[in-house]
């Protein structure tokens, strides 16, 4: 065979095909948005599948951006590119292959990679640390646990720290109040007063037994 | 800072060992948020991107019931054992211990069987640890139907046929495959 001729073709999984989750095999239309559990033809395992019309929505073939012609504007990342349009980040001139549309509004990649580095773009986060938890857990399970309690000298003043440290920063991107953070602080304090006046009372003792 | 938009979908569920799962409504996206004690994963299915849910049955709450039923037996005994040789502590302990296991075997049977529920797009096929109840599966899918319908449009069972040979005569197809050219060759 010689550089460039086309092989013959070859047979792909459709990415439509609706597959059994055990043994992979196409699923029958007779499943799909049938309120009761059917099923699959091949291991018999009970399916219910509810469809939508994105599953016969025809993808458009990847965009390669237009080749610029005199007097255009062209794309910052491909000089070569037509321009489509600004970045809404950082005003620069992206073509359509470089143009990420992200709810109505457009991005060049990097400002989509800044944004999701930085978590300025809310809907590019998929990871929160929870800092509440790691100071109401230092806060507390210290003392649940009888024979740990002694390191709750270190763990106290740790959740305290985290629990002001963190006060403001964001917690998980659903519901969740400060009230970890605020029983963390208590709690925390607690343990700490508890061991202050444990030591005074220890050095009074001592003083006043020698 | 705590993001509004949501609204709970499912309870959080044990997945895994340590870790937890929810879902949650957004305006225009489903939200599954996975708990690993001290963090959060976040995963954003659109509602105009869902192509399907599947709901697969599994066998796991005969499996749990059998595991119940042998502290259940074994309690049980102990109390009928016990009550006979005079213990009444022992006696009372074991009962109350049944209790426990007896309750949670009733509650195993209640939720209704259990399942696996994926969730399909264009590009992948995500489980939905939450939806781990056939009952809850379909609520759920009964509260996402009408926002999923509202970005994509409605699809009748009857229209599914027709549309997948709609679909397939656009492309060259056969039974759920179709055919791409391979990459030339390159012989020097």
């Amino acid at each position: 065979m010689i550089l460039g001729e086309p092989g013959p073709p070859r047979a792909v999984p459709s990415p439509r095909a609706l597959t059994c989750p055990k043994c992979k095999s196409p699923l029958e239309f007779s499943l799909f948005n049938h309120p009761e559990l059917g099923s699959c033809a091949n291991c018999g395992s009970k399916l219910q599948v509810e469809a939508f019309p994105a599953l016969f929505r025809r993808e458009g073939s990847g965009r390669d951006g237009e080749l610029v012609m005199e007097g255009e504007s062209t794309c910052f990342y491909h000089p070569a590119k037509k321009a489509v349009r600004p970045c809404e980040g950082c005003g620069r001139f992206v073509c359509g292959l470089c143009d990420c549309e992200l709810h109505g509004q457009h991005f060049c990649p990097s400002c989509l990679e800044v944004g999701r580095k930085k978590g300025k773009i809310k809907n590019l986060e998929n990871h929160r640390t929870l800092y509440d938890s790691i100071a109401l857990t230092l806060a507390t399970v210290p003392i649940l646990l009888v024979f740990t309690y002694v390191y709750s000298f270190i763990t106290a003043p740790a959740a305290l720290y985290i629990a002001i440290r963190y006060w403001n920063a964001p917690r998980g991107l659903v519901r969740r109040t400060k009230i970890r953070l605020i029983l963390a602080i208590i709690f925390a304090t607690a343990e700490i007063a508890a061991w202050l006046i444990g030591i005074y009372f220890i050095f009074n003792n001592r003083r006043t037994n020698d | 800072m705590t993001d509004s938009k949501y609204l709970r979908l499912t309870p959080t569920r044990q997945s895994g060992v340590i870790g937890n799962a929810s879902l949650w409504l957004g305006p225009d996206h489903l939200l599954c948020v996975e708990s690993m004690i001290f963090t959060e994963e976040y995963k954003r299915f659109y509602y105009r991107d869902i192509q399907a849910f599947i709901i697969r049955r599994t066998k796991f709450r005969g499996i749990l019931g059998l595991i119940i039923l042998v502290p259940l037996t074994l309690f049980t005994w102990g109390a009928i054992g016990m009550g006979y040789a005079g213990d009444t502590g022992g006696s009372v302990f074991c009962l109350i211990m049944s209790g426990i296991f007896g309750l949670i075997l009733l509650l195993n049977f209640a939720f209704g069987p259990t399942v696996r529920c994926y969730l399909k797009s264009a590009v992948q096929t995500e489980e939905l640890p939450s939806l781990n109840r056939l009952g809850r599966a379909r609520r759920a899918i009964a509260r996402l139907r009408p926002l999923i319908i509202a970005a994509q449009g409605q699809l009748s069972p009857g229209e599914i046929p027709e549309r997948m040979r709609e679909f397939n005569a656009g492309k060259p197809a056969q039974d759920g495959v179709a055919t791409n050219p391979d990459p030339p060759i390159i012989n020097p």
